[in-house]
């Protein structure tokens, strides 16, 4: 419910997109834009304005690397942007290989924060191995617009003493269910 | 739909404290409550080899050259064998081995929290009721969800400016999350390769299948936060997220995701 909220107020702008590559892989060097001319082992992806229902996982994936974007459909606006440069809207990169395969990744992005992130496109394991694997795909770790703890189960932090964790989030978890 | 009951137990352990979750219907919680004093245990046990802040450990011993790897547990070798690889698989900037000797203390926790809650709490989800079992031992955790259980635990990162806030969630069923950074003990973190304390402020959180990858690629990745992590390519981390001063990142599965803003179109 929440990502169809943050897409009525997405307004897409000049966000880009850039999925690091390992330098052997031979479509690295074909794009280097100006932006990031310092790095050439990444490719430059321009962001594809998505909605939750358009199906995004429709984006083909080559065997051997990235699905190439084309998309030209970026358009500036005033958007606000954050310190943390991000402009708000739901962005699509290209496909990424990783050990699981070819994964493509989508965020939305709401007040310069990124409150969500899924993998629309991901390997096309049987549907038996799908349902096996599906708990340990990745999934990227989202920045929270506030500190909703109430719906927060666990919490990973620097180490905490015994000390620091009586004033810890975690602590308040515990003794709520004690 | 009613909500899953939820019973917690904490223990102090291993110098922080120990957080152990089990969620299912309340009679089943309740049932729990052996296995979460097992799974304690065991973490104890572990301690009593392993930590170096005591002098009769067999850690101890061995580090002052009182106890030889053949005579001691055999678990020592066990870790010490797996730190090695570790040490390898990172590059170096994960050691167990490169001040006063073998300190394995940047291992023991995940391995250790692993090993008891695979035998004691894992199992707890072939029973009736129970629908999902989780521990935090100081911040990193393993959680796990029964098969078709409608549950999955929403994980908050701790932020490293505003303590009791969280900076970052995630969701997950099964697998295990690990922090480290320099927030919560000052500078303790160290970059083996050059024996230099991380003077800046870093959070690094590693998703992996087990606590025990999760928790040495979480230090990995703390002492080279800024650092080109092409070397995290192989990792066998589903995804990391860095917090530094100069801002996030993040990776999946070993993969550089960069988010930049763009100047003109």
């Amino acid at each position: 419910m929440k990502r169809i909220v943050y897409a009525l107020l997405a307004t897409v702008s000049g966000l880009v997109l850039l999925f690091s590559y390992r330098t052997s892989l031979p479509e690295d060097a074909a794009v280097a834009a100006p932006l990031n001319a310092n790095r050439t082992d990444a490719t430059r992806v321009t962001p594809a304005p998505a909605s939750p229902s358009a199906g995004t996982s429709s984006t083909t994936t080559t065997p051997g690397g990235s699905s190439s974007s084309s998309s030209s459909g970026a358009t500036s606006s005033t958007t606000t942007t954050s310190k943390s440069g991000l402009a708000d809207g739901t962005f699509t990169g290209s496909a990424v290989n990783t050990r699981y395969g070819a994964l493509q990744v989508q965020i939305t992005v709401s007040g310069g924060v990124i409150t969500d992130v899924q993998t629309p496109a991901y390997p096309d394991y049987s549907s038996r191995d799908r349902q096996i694997n599906q708990d340990a795909l990745p999934q990227l770790i989202s920045e929270t617009l506030s500190a909703q703890s109430a719906q927060i189960d666990m919490v990973s932090g620097a180490t905490y003493t015994s000390t620091g964790y009586l004033d810890s989030l975690q602590s308040a978890i515990d003794q709520a269910s004690a | 739909m009613s909500e899953p009951s939820r019973r917690a137990w904490t223990a102090e352990l291993m110098g922080t404290t120990a957080s152990i979750h089990v969620i299912g219907t309340p009679d089943a919680c309740a049932a729990a409550t052996d296995a979460a004093a097992s799974t304690v245990a065991a973490l104890r046990e572990l301690e009593a080899i392993f930590s170096t802040y005591r002098a009769d450990s067999e850690i101890s011993r061995l580090r002052r050259g009182e106890l030889s790897f053949a005579d001691a547990d055999p678990r020592l070798t066990d870790v010490a064998d797996a730190c090695r690889r570790v040490e390898e698989a990172t590059g170096g900037r994960f050691s167990a081995f490169w001040r006063e000797g073998f300190d394995p203390t940047g291992y023991v926790k995940g391995w250790a929290t692993d090993v008891a809650a695979t035998a004691h709490l894992q199992p707890l989800l072939a029973m009736p009721g129970v629908s999902a079992v989780g521990i935090n031992v100081g911040g990193d955790l393993r959680v796990w969800t029964a098969p078709g259980a409608p549950w999955s635990w929403t994980v908050g990162i701790a932020d490293p400016v505003r303590p009791g806030a969280a900076r970052a969630t995630l969701r997950v069923r099964n697998g295990a999350v690990a922090t480290s950074g320099t927030a919560e003990r000052g500078a303790h973190l160290v970059d083996p390769r050059s024996g230099i304390a991380v003077s800046a402020a870093v959070s690094a959180t590693v998703v992996a299948d087990d606590l025990t990858t999760a928790d040495v690629w979480a230090t990995a990745l703390a002492v080279a936060a800024g650092e080109d992590t092409g070397w995290l390519w192989d990792a066998p981390l589903r995804s990391a997220m860095t917090v530094t001063d100069a801002g996030v990142r993040r990776w999946v599965a070993g993969v550089g995701v960069e988010t930049v803003a763009a100047t003109a179109d």
